[in-house]
């Protein structure tokens, strides 16, 4: 069924384009001027001690979906295999080093520079993964550049004092470390402001997608995938702030219009996983033929953070880096997935099971069956990989997506 | 016009299937073809020998409905449904009590959970590789000088079936050459192969609340896929009358129910 319906504009994406480009003109600025620093961060990494810092932060896993997305990443991983690293390991990992080994980069076409900023330091919180250790480790070799990092506890179930304790430890001497790298002292203050600002943006990116637990939705889940960027990259930023609030507007504005990002929306869909970044048009086209509103996810739920009320800027720190969903335990990922379902009345779940991906894939260990048993909703799996096409078959997840929503339509009967 | 006729087409992606019906659910025509490079012959191939069957021409079709890989390519056709809604359809008409669906076709393999009433539960497909589907013991079969027939008779000789642990079709074939050089018998090596694709298929099933049947070409052609499976998943597996044409079938009785639901004779341009 191919729907005559148009899409709906989202109107601040005009505004998004030029954020972006600013975002990177200025990071290659600093990459070449001798009295600025530029820090690469983990995308739920410590970035706001880096911007108190001074330094501008860039976040090499944006560049690996950008691989992805331009359907350039399979070009680009087998000269990270060459050099040692399995090709069934983190794709935003090998395509992003096999990216750097050949010389190639999303930003030229987009921006005009050569590549991503060289740089002075390299920061990480294994909080989602260990494979970002080691992908900052050959970035760092290859650039002769500080590799820094804090391990958060893993898998956790109720977060303690304990928790967090520790890992505003590891924020500590992270900044002690960084304090002696540089030869000078950590701003407080600023790392207030800056984990101020994070924490508004953050909460302002909460309320846009929590807009969508009307029904029809105003933007769905491949919409978010667009409009998270600046809650990664802008985090701690005024930008990322009057972004969210122009596009928290927009949203509003749709919902008490009643207009829905599908038109006549017929079904609602929860995404567990990540996307699958070269696929992700004629996914979103696929769904809206469908007439089906993608309304949740897990994804881009991910820089949805707890806000902050003032007091330590470094425990807020700690406890949002160890409360985020993919460090948490089985047992409270199923119950968070069955508050998103309920909150944002969804008929069924797709899960990704992302093969290079086992962090962010939350299908491996019965949750799927769990969900199905648990909420009578139905359940899909399919096999794919977040950049790495050679482990995705289009006709055979479009025939999953479409057998989905037959299920889903033999349900009403 | 004679009497309407209700069509259904399942483009796989090896062969194309079609099935059809009269208004009383009879199956009066059916065919099968090679897919081919060009869908749209085989499409018009298929369509035009069940017709022929059927003693009727383009004029009678009332509806029709296309399932399959190519689904799409069907330029008459009045509704597009994936397989799993086809098989589970019709797997309905051909024996109520089979709750778990078996379809293996050449490019995957799907397992379809239906209820009593026929409605769609759950669905798995195989995971983006040829283990598990017909293309695997194709291409080891060829790989060993064979047809697929060739490989399930010699199967049905083993005794001492070999065990196979390869899900990749690449591996296997190096393990099958091996288990040769080893000097083992060529039934039980045979045998082997289809065994594990039963043993995949097993791990595809959750659970068994209900009777099991299997569709598809491999199980048409192959008993030894159904004796693998019956030992695998340790129960009878029935199988649809015409295996290989059940989604066709499953196709055509959606045809005829849409024409039923709408009350119309002809609920499209016929003949494309
Ligand atoms: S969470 Fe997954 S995609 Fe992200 S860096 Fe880690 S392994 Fe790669």
């Amino acid at each position: 069924m191919t729907r005559t319906a148009k899409r709906v504009k989202i109107n601040a994406q005009g505004t998004l384009r030029s954020l972006m480009r600013d975002y990177f003109l200025n990071l290659d600025a600093a990459a070449s001027d001798p009295d600025r620093l530029v820090a690469w961060c983990t995308s739920v990494g410590p970035c706001e001690i880096l911007t108190a810092f001074g330094y501008e932060v860039y976040f090499p896993e944006n560049h690996g979906a950008l691989l992805g997305a331009r359907k350039i990443s399979h070009e680009c991983i087998p000269a990270a295999v060459g050099v040692g690293y399995c090709a069934e390991s983190c794709s935003y990992m090998t395509s992003d080093i096999g990216a750097a080994l050949s010389g190639v980069s999303p930003l030229t076409e987009a921006y005009g520079i050569s590549g991503p900023p060289r740089p002075d330091l390299l920061a990480y919180s294994t909080n989602q993964c260990r494979e970002v250790q080691d992908w900052w480790h050959f970035f760092g070799r290859r650039h002769d550049a500080k590799v820094l990092g804090i391990c958060p506890p893993t898998h956790v179930g109720e977060v303690t004092d304990a928790h967090v304790a520790f890992v505003r430890h590891e924020l500590q001497e992270l900044i002690n470390h960084i304090e002696g790298h540089l030869g000078r002292k950590m701003d407080y203050a600023r790392l207030e402001q800056a984990v101020s600002l994070s924490s508004r943006a953050s909460s302002l990116w909460r309320c846009v997608l929590d807009t969508a637990r009307t029904r029809p939705s105003p933007m769905t889940f491949f919409d978010g995938l667009i409009h998270m960027a600046p809650v990664i990259l802008m985090r701690g930023s005024q930008d990322a702030i009057d972004y969210y609030n122009l596009l928290l507007d927009e949203m509003n504005g749709r919902v008490s219009g009643g207009i829905g990002a599908i038109p006549d929306e017929r079904f609602r869909i929860y995404w567990d996983g990540m996307p699958v970044w070269p696929k992700v048009r004629e996914m979103s086209e696929k769904f809206f033929d469908l007439g089906v509103a993608v309304s949740a996810s897990t994804y881009c739920n991910s820089w949805a953070f707890e806000d902050y009320a003032g007091g330590d800027p470094l425990e807020w720190m700690a406890r949002t880096s160890t409360e985020i969903f993919i460090n948490r335990s089985e047992t409270f990922k199923q119950q968070f997935l069955i508050e998103m379902c309920e909150a944002f009345q969804i008929d069924g779940i797709i899960f990704h099971n992302a093969r290079t991906c086992p962090n962010n894939t939350n299908s491996r260990f019965g949750m799927a069956q769990r969900l199905r048993d648990e909420t009578g909703m139905p359940v899909l799996v399919f096999d794919g990989d977040l950049s790495d096409v050679r482990f995705f078959s289009t006709a055979q997840t479009m025939t999953n997506m479409e057998a989905f929503v037959e299920q889903l339509e033999g349900r009403l009967r | 016009m004679s009497e309407a006729l209700y069509v259904g087409v399942d483009v796989g992606s090896s062969a194309t299937k079609c099935v059809i019906l009269d208004s009383a659910g009879s199956l009066v025509g059916h065919d099968v073809v090679s897919s081919g490079f060009k869908y749209i012959d085989a499409i018009e191939r298929v369509v035009s020998g069940a017709l022929d069957q059927a003693g009727g021409s383009r004029e009678d079709m009332a509806a029709c409905v296309s399932t399959g890989y190519g689904r799409k390519h069907v330029p008459f056709s009045s509704r597009v449904v994936t397989e799993i809604t086809a098989h589970a359809r019709g797997t309905r008409a051909w024996d109520p009590e089979v709750r778990i669906i078996i379809d293996i076709g050449g490019q995957d393999t799907k397992i379809i959970r239906i209820d009593g009433s026929g409605q769609l539960v759950d669905y798995r497909m195989n995971a983006k590789c040829a283990a598990g589907t017909g293309t695997f013991l194709e291409s080891i079969a060829v790989k060993l000088g064979m047809v697929l027939s060739d490989l399930d008779a010699l199967a049905r000789k083993s005794s001492t079936p070999t065990v196979v642990n390869s899900y990749c079709t690449v591996f296997a074939g190096t393990e099958v050459i091996e288990r040769i050089k080893e000097g083992q018998n060529p039934e039980d090596i045979a045998m082997g192969l289809f065994r594990s694709i039963a043993t995949r298929i097993k791990e595809m099933i959750p659970s068994r609340d209900g009777s099991v049947g299997a569709t598809g070409g491999v199980v048409e052609h192959c008993p030894a896929m159904v004796v693998a499976l019956e030992e695998s998943l340790k129960c009878e597996v029935r199988l649809a009358p015409m295996p290989q044409h059940a989604g066709a079938y499953g196709a055509a009785l959606l045809a005829l129910e849409s024409c039923r639901e709408t009350g119309s004779e002809v609920d499209h341009a016929s003949a494309g």
